[in-house]
């Protein structure tokens, strides 16, 4: 076990509140956890010396941070500083059918459905899960009454100084037949680290659009998760955008615990510098009838590594799935190094599934035909990788969320061509 | 349509019976005292004995892989024998004639005469029975090419400089447990070296058959093709039916150097165990094959026997240009599991690799692929192409893709496909319209999902390889 590990679950030893019991359990199931190494398959590729290392300490003192604001986008806001909730900055009122508030301001029988959810989406094999379940510092919980539409999107937003350590983690539940669209951000000054979970459980008929970015870079160690529930005839719509850090990792799983339920997933990542950014995104089909599409597309420059591990396990009763998944890569640097791995687990005869990967270059002949046209070679790369990116964020339900992202994502590609 | 696939699922192992052969096994157990005498049976050098005793040592120190999706329970070590010899064996048969017939009586029951057939078909074979080789047919018109093909024990007394040289370069001692375990009590195999620029005459094949109760088989083949030359060979195997698993953990070395072809082909049909999973063998073998500059190494394998396989033949493309090809039918049915793949490591300049794997589940059995590329820094405009395509029948059974994907080189190309469905309404309902019945229909759905395979098994193989999946496969959907 690794000392950064033994002092994290000393420190939660001492915490006592509404969480108690998950946290005891969490820490029976760590004792028992050995530290990842490169022999532990979720970690093949991923090296923990960042965290072993890192020197990031909680803040308790009030810090003034805020996020940054996004043109056209008017959403409530769900800021954490430092790990802590930052009341004042949520607005007084809130629409009709949603609630925000700490859980431990909930009352008794709203606080008992909140346990009996709390952690059982997010799965137990993740090491930072369990330490996320031990440490998180202030829990939010968000619910959508049934049938009602929240027009104005939420953004959860982690906010970190410099040197900080925060764990942050926020319930969502949408009643039947609501609707909802949530984003979650982090934003760090660097040398932090954060661990960042959220768990949404969607209920029957109800609809989730869903962004996550993960834009911090630099000396920056970032792991989280977001993990899904979905019921009969829930829809989900999720985009993830990556930047990678000293480490970033980023666990998504999506739960068909109902029929008929429909998930998209479109994640992007583009790497630069000595940049690393895991992504483990895992599907349950557990019931019939469920449909799962996801494309996830990426580009690594310089000494950047990549990693991708996309698992759909389609179990017994889980018969006329439909699920897809499609993975790209480009990789741009002779130094750089990409690590895929597209998994099918499956147990149901009558189900059409398919994955296929790809590693290359950019095209060579689309290359020559932009030059014949004037364009510089250096020029045409950026367009063309800019391209590559481009279609998914073309797919992104929100037109202010995607105007915000393209020109951020443009410069990151001029600066990754520059080199 | 559970009744039909039940009754199929019922059906009898063809190779299941045992020969009544005296033989002289060991008792079981493993310690390095039953190692020095395998070694002391063989007649061994002493620099094979320390081989065998070191990596025995690793061994000790090395734990059993769990990262494979099987299920089974722990394997004692000590209860198995590691040596079983036909008594008759004693002194070693000079031609045919000299064989015991019952040992040649059962290889006609499994379909290989050693003679007639070998006439007409052109194979030299090599039977191992048990623990020895019995033995090697159309010696003679090999060694007029100059092709060594003997049992590897032989090679050992006559071409012991060639063996010194490339046993454990493909696959080091501690590779990994059961390849270890392999180099330390391995009893016979086959030895073949191809000389310079020549094209052996003929297919060459081996036959592995598990007789003795109680006991392991551990075989390890070295096929060595020098510059420019091309060898193709064959593998079959075989065991009686038995209530407890036996285990075989073999381990199959190529070097295909310069220019060189190595085309390998297995058709594995060890005995599955019943229905319920009782019995049956435990396959859990290592097989490896280096390519240098502009050589080409081939895998095909029909596995449809085995209770566990955990099996990846693999190529290390070292060479420039070289090429590694993996061609795979994996059936399982009844409680049969199955992990097999590939591992195509990329080491030189615009080496190529195609995989192509087949697996169709029936039953309660569970079949996986697990596969790697890996391009490494070096390998400049490298290229695979990889199609994992899984069939199921029932709805009891899973089929599973595990492929790695690594790389470094951006100027390399991969290309990752698989894909899982079952046999459709559709295609039964046009064969069926065509006066086809289910049974008929089905075998010729798989015989079609399975073509590209096939195609690269060599004639008589493919054949046979066509008829097991039939008869496997009786009735399994309606």
């Amino acid at each position: 076990m690794s000392e950064w590990l033994e002092s994290a679950i000393a420190r939660a030893q001492g915490i006592n509140d509404w969480l108690a019991p998950k946290r005891a359990h969490a820490l029976e199931l760590l004792a028992n956890t050995k530290w990842p190494t490169r022999k532990t398959e979720a970690w093949r590729y991923t090296p923990l010396r960042p965290v072993e290392r890192t020197q990031a300490k909680v803040i308790s003192d009030k810090v003034d941070l805020s996020p940054v604001s996004i043109a056209d986008l008017s959403a409530i806001e769900l800021v954490f500083v430092n790990g802590q909730f930052d009341q004042a900055q949520l607005v007084k009122t809130l629409p009709e059918g949603l609630s925000i508030s700490l859980g431990g301001d909930l009352g008794s029988a709203e606080q008992t459905d909140a346990l009996s959810v709390f952690s059982t989406i997010k799965p137990e094999r993740h090491i930072f899960g369990l330490v996320n379940d031990a440490l998180a510092q202030d829990v939010v919980v968000v619910t959508v009454a049934e049938g009602v539409e929240i027009t104005q999107p939420i953004r959860i937003s982690s906010l970190l100084s410099q040197g900080a350590e925060s764990h942050t983690r926020v319930q969502v539940a949408l009643a039947a037949g609501s609707r909802l669209t949530v984003i979650e951000d982090v934003q760090a000054q660097g040398e932090s680290f954060n661990t960042a979970f959220v768990e949404y459980n969607v209920a029957a008929n109800a609809r989730l659009e869903h962004y996550r970015f993960a834009l911090q870079t630099g000396s920056n160690v970032a792991i989280g998760g977001s993990h899904f529930n979905l019921h009969d005839h829930a829809k989900m719509n999720s985009t993830i955008v990556g930047f990678g850090s000293d480490l970033s990792r980023l666990d998504t799983d999506i739960i068909h615990a109902g029929e008929f339920a429909d998930a998209k997933l479109n994640a992007m990542y583009l790497l630069d510098g000595k940049e690393l950014f895991d992504l483990h995104a895992t599907v349950e089909h557990a019931k019939p009838n469920g449909k799962t599409e996801e494309n996830v597309r990426c580009i690594v420059a310089d000494r950047a590594r990549a990693v991708f591990n996309g698992r759909i396990h389609i179990h017994r009763d889980a018969q006329k799935t439909l699920a897809e998944l499609n993975n790209r890569n480009l990789l741009l640097s002779d130094k750089a190094e990409i690590n895929t791995k597209p998994e099918l687990e499956i147990y149901a005869d009558d189900v059409k599934c398919a994955h296929g990967a790809t590693v290359a270059q950019i095209d060579k002949q689309a290359l020559y035909y932009l030059q014949t046209r004037g364009v510089s070679r250096s020029k045409a790369q950026v367009m063309l990788n800019f391209g590559f990116i481009n279609e998914l964020i073309d797919l992104m339900p929100n037109a202010a969320l995607a105007e915000w992202i393209r020109p951020i994502i443009r410069e990151r590609f001029a600066q990754m061509e520059v080199k | 349509m559970t009744e039909q696939i039940d009754k199929a699922l019922a059906r009898e192992y063809e190779a299941g019976f045992v020969s009544d052969v005296e033989s002289e096994t060991f008792e079981p157990g493993l310690d390095e005292n039953v190692i020095r005498r395998i070694s002391e049976m063989k007649g061994e050098p002493e620099w094979m004995l320390e081989w065998r005793l070191s990596a025995f040592r690793e061994w000790l120190e090395m734990e059993e892989p769990e990262w494979a999706l099987v299920d089974y329970p722990k394997i004692d070590f000590q209860s198995i024998s590691y040596y079983s010899a036909p008594k008759s064996m004693k002194d070693k048969p000079k031609s045919l004639d000299e064989v015991d017939p019952e040992l040649l009586r059962t290889y006609e029951k499994l379909g290989i005469p050693l003679i007639e057939q070998q006439m007409l078909a052109g194979i030299a074979v090599d039977a191992v029975f048990d623990s020895v080789s019995v033995v090697t047919t159309f010696r003679e018109k090999l060694e007029e090419a100059g092709v060594i093909f003997c049992p590897i024990s032989e090679a050992l007394h006559k071409y012991p400089d060639l063996v010194k040289k490339y046993i454990g370069s493909v696959v080091p001692k501690k590779d990994n447990y059961y390849a270890a375990l392999n180099c330390a009590v391995f009893t016979d195999g086959s030895f073949v070296y191809i000389p310079k620029g020549t094209r052996c005459p003929m297919e060459l094949s081996t036959y592995f058959r598990i007789n003795e109760q109680n006991t392991g088989q551990f075989e390890r083949t070295l096929i060595i093709a020098d510059e420019g030359s091309h060898v193709s060979y064959l593998e079959g195997c075989t065991a009686p039916q038995r209530d407890e698993n036996q285990l075989h953990a073999a381990v199959v070395e190529l070097v295909a150097m310069d220019n060189a072809e190595i085309k390998y082909s297995t058709v594995q049909n060890w005995y599955p165990g019943d229905e319920n999973g009782k019995g049956g063998i435990y396959n859990f073998v290592t097989k490896r094959g280096i390519c240098h500059t502009n050589a080409k190494i081939s895998w095909t394998q029909v596995e449809t026997g085995s209770s566990v396989t955990w099996k990846y033949p693999s190529c290390i493309l070292k060479g420039d240009n070289s090429v590694g090809e993996f061609y795979s039918v994996a059936l399982t049915r009844g409680r049969q599991q199955a992990d097999t793949g590939t591992k195509m490591i990329h080491i030189g300049k615009n080496t190529k690799s195609t995989i192509i794997s087949k697996g169709i589940s029936a039953g309660r059995s569970n079949n996986s692929y697990r596969g790697l590329v890996r391009m490494n820094p070096g390998a400049e405009g490298a290229r695979n192409f990889t199609q994992c395509d899984s069939l199921l029948i029932g709805d009891q059974c899973g089929a599973h893709t595990f492929p790695y994907v690594e790389s470094r080189n951006p100027s390399a190309i991969i290309e990752h496909e698989a894909t899982t469905s079952k046999v459709s309404d559709e295609q039964m309902f046009l064969c069926r319209q065509r006066g086809l019945d289910p049974e008929k229909a089905v075998s010729m759905i798989v015989n079609g999902f399975c073509k590209e395979v096939f195609k690269e098994l060599p004639m008589e193989f493919a054949v046979e390889a066509g008829k097991l999946l039939e008869i496997s496969l009786e009735g399994s959907v309606g």
